[in-house]
């Protein structure tokens, strides 16, 4: 009995790893790559910018790969735990867990790609405020991730959370239900944050004077567009700890 | 691989209850706030009108985050918060670097730090908007746009918290953890010291302005 309970953990802790990792590489790649291309696109008619625009896209790739990097933290943890001590639900657990990270970071990862890309074509059209453009994309692209680390946060308390020795199907199905409320939650906050702060980048760098009223707005306009991503949260936190 | 996550803890019984001090961030929080005392004793120690070098790094980083305070509040404001977000700003950076240094481990690593941070920024910022708009304005925004919404605004103000300090430490939890793998399945040969320089100086520093630039702009929604 207790080898098959071991088994049974051990297809769980793959699978969960491989969604994690797997799912969660989709976003982060595709943001970065439409960064590069915006970038190459400056550079191509504003040649002698090559030094910051080439800064900016790299700092923008370093935080779109921050979804990456938690997927494939997630899988790390989930692979290298140890299955001793561990119950028919832990399994279940780190499958959650991996639909609840690598789901929620295809969101993410392709929102935070927007303001960078946003940013390097700013950079092209105004280098006098590449500073503070620079720091616009960092906030814009840091909110847009904030669903992917509520991602994070569901699949860590999955992954260390102990659970009772009997498995019930309600006890499954809620640990299923809060990785899937999670993760399918978290894709359109990402996007949908990213967008506005893509968009709110590229006004300020067509009229700089705007900097502060677009800050402000962008805020404003991804708390809102984040407000479901809070609900999906709430509700995986509630499936989570009723178990 | 199997201390994977662990730290190592101090548990204090006392009357009856357990207190538990996680004593290698202790330590290493220490260790920076040592560093940054005597860096700012050093810097400011000879004062001239020609600076020396340790005073043109300090004078630098004082203007550059004036300067964007003052870009996010107005500058009556930037000047009382000012200073916390330079300090932010110097303790979160050296802490994320100091994992370069064998034997050394971030503080960011231990959630406790991050999240402490955070709710600091939290009370803060909250603090600074009920000082700037006064109680019934501050409280009235939480009924906006319609007044069954408040109890999600609240969540949503709580949410700020937890994205704030697990962006920090998932960073640099993870960047530490992808180290450990990476240099147990290349027995420490070669990769290492480059995800050393990635993880703890290119993506600490980001992170640590990242933080640093919430914080401020929390405040900045609230005060306005």
């Amino acid at each position: 009995m207790t080898i098959q309970i071991v088994d049974w953990v051990q297809t769980g802790a793959m699978i969960g790893g491989g969604l994690s990792v797997g799912l969660a590489a989709i976003g982060a790649a595709l943001g970065e790559g439409y960064t590069a291309g915006k970038a190459s696109a400056t550079l191509s008619y504003r040649p002698e910018l090559a030094a910051d625009v080439m800064k900016t896209m790299l700092i923008g790739q370093a935080v779109a790969e921050t979804a990456g990097i938690f997927g494939l933290v997630v899988s790390l943890l989930i692979l290298f735990s140890p299955t001793s001590g561990a119950t028919m639900l832990t399994g279940w657990a780190y499958l959650a867990a991996g639909l609840s990270m690598g789901l929620s970071a295809i969101g993410c990862g392709v929102g935070s790609g927007f303001p960078s890309a946003n940013a390097c074509e700013g950079i092209g059209r105004q280098p006098a405020i590449s500073g503070q453009l620079t720091t616009l994309m960092l906030i814009g692209s840091g909110v847009a991730q904030s669903t992917a680390i509520y991602g994070f946060l569901i699949a860590l308390l999955l992954v260390y959370k102990s659970f009772p020795d009997t498995a019930t199907v309600s006890a499954i199905c809620s640990l299923l239900a809060a990785g899937i409320a999670m993760g399918l939650g978290g894709i359109g906050p990402g996007l949908g944050e990213g967008y506005a702060a893509g968009k709110a980048i590229g006004a300020a760098a067509r009229n700089p004077e705007t900097l502060g009223v677009m800050t402000r707005t962008m805020l404003v306009g991804q708390a809102v567009s984040e407000s479901t991503g809070i609900y999906s949260l709430v509700v995986a936190l509630l499936l989570v700890l009723r178990v | 691989m199997h201390d994977l996550g662990r730290i190592h803890q101090l548990i204090v019984p006392l009357f009856g209850h357990e207190m538990t001090f996680n004593i290698e961030v202790i330590v290493m929080t220490w260790i920076v706030i040592a560093g940054l005392l005597v860096f700012g004793f050093l810097a400011s120690r000879k004062r001239r009108l020609v600076p020396g070098s340790l005073q043109v790094i300090g004078e630098f980083f004082i203007r550059q985050f004036y300067d964007l305070a003052e870009d996010a509040l107005d500058k009556e404001m930037a000047k009382t918060y000012a200073p916390l977000i330079c300090a932010l700003f110097l303790f979160l950076v050296i802490s994320n670097w100091l994992g370069i240094i064998p034997h050394l481990e971030e503080p960011t690593k231990d959630l406790n730090t991050p999240l402490s941070l955070g709710v600091m920024g939290f009370f803060i910022a909250h603090y600074a908007g009920i000082k700037a708009k006064g109680i019934k304005a501050y409280a009235k925004a939480y009924f906006e746009p319609v007044f069954f919404i408040m109890p999600l605004n609240v969540v949503g103000e709580f949410a700020k918290v937890v994205s704030i300090s697990f962006r920090l430490f998932g960073n640099i939890m993870g960047g530490s953890i992808i180290i450990l793998v990476v240099s147990y399945l290349v027995y420490s040969m070669v990769l290492p010291p480059l995800l050393n320089a990635f993880f703890g100086l290119f993506v600490g520093t980001i992170q640590a302005f990242v933080f640093t630039m919430l914080t401020l702009v929390y405040i900045s929604v609230q005060v306005k």
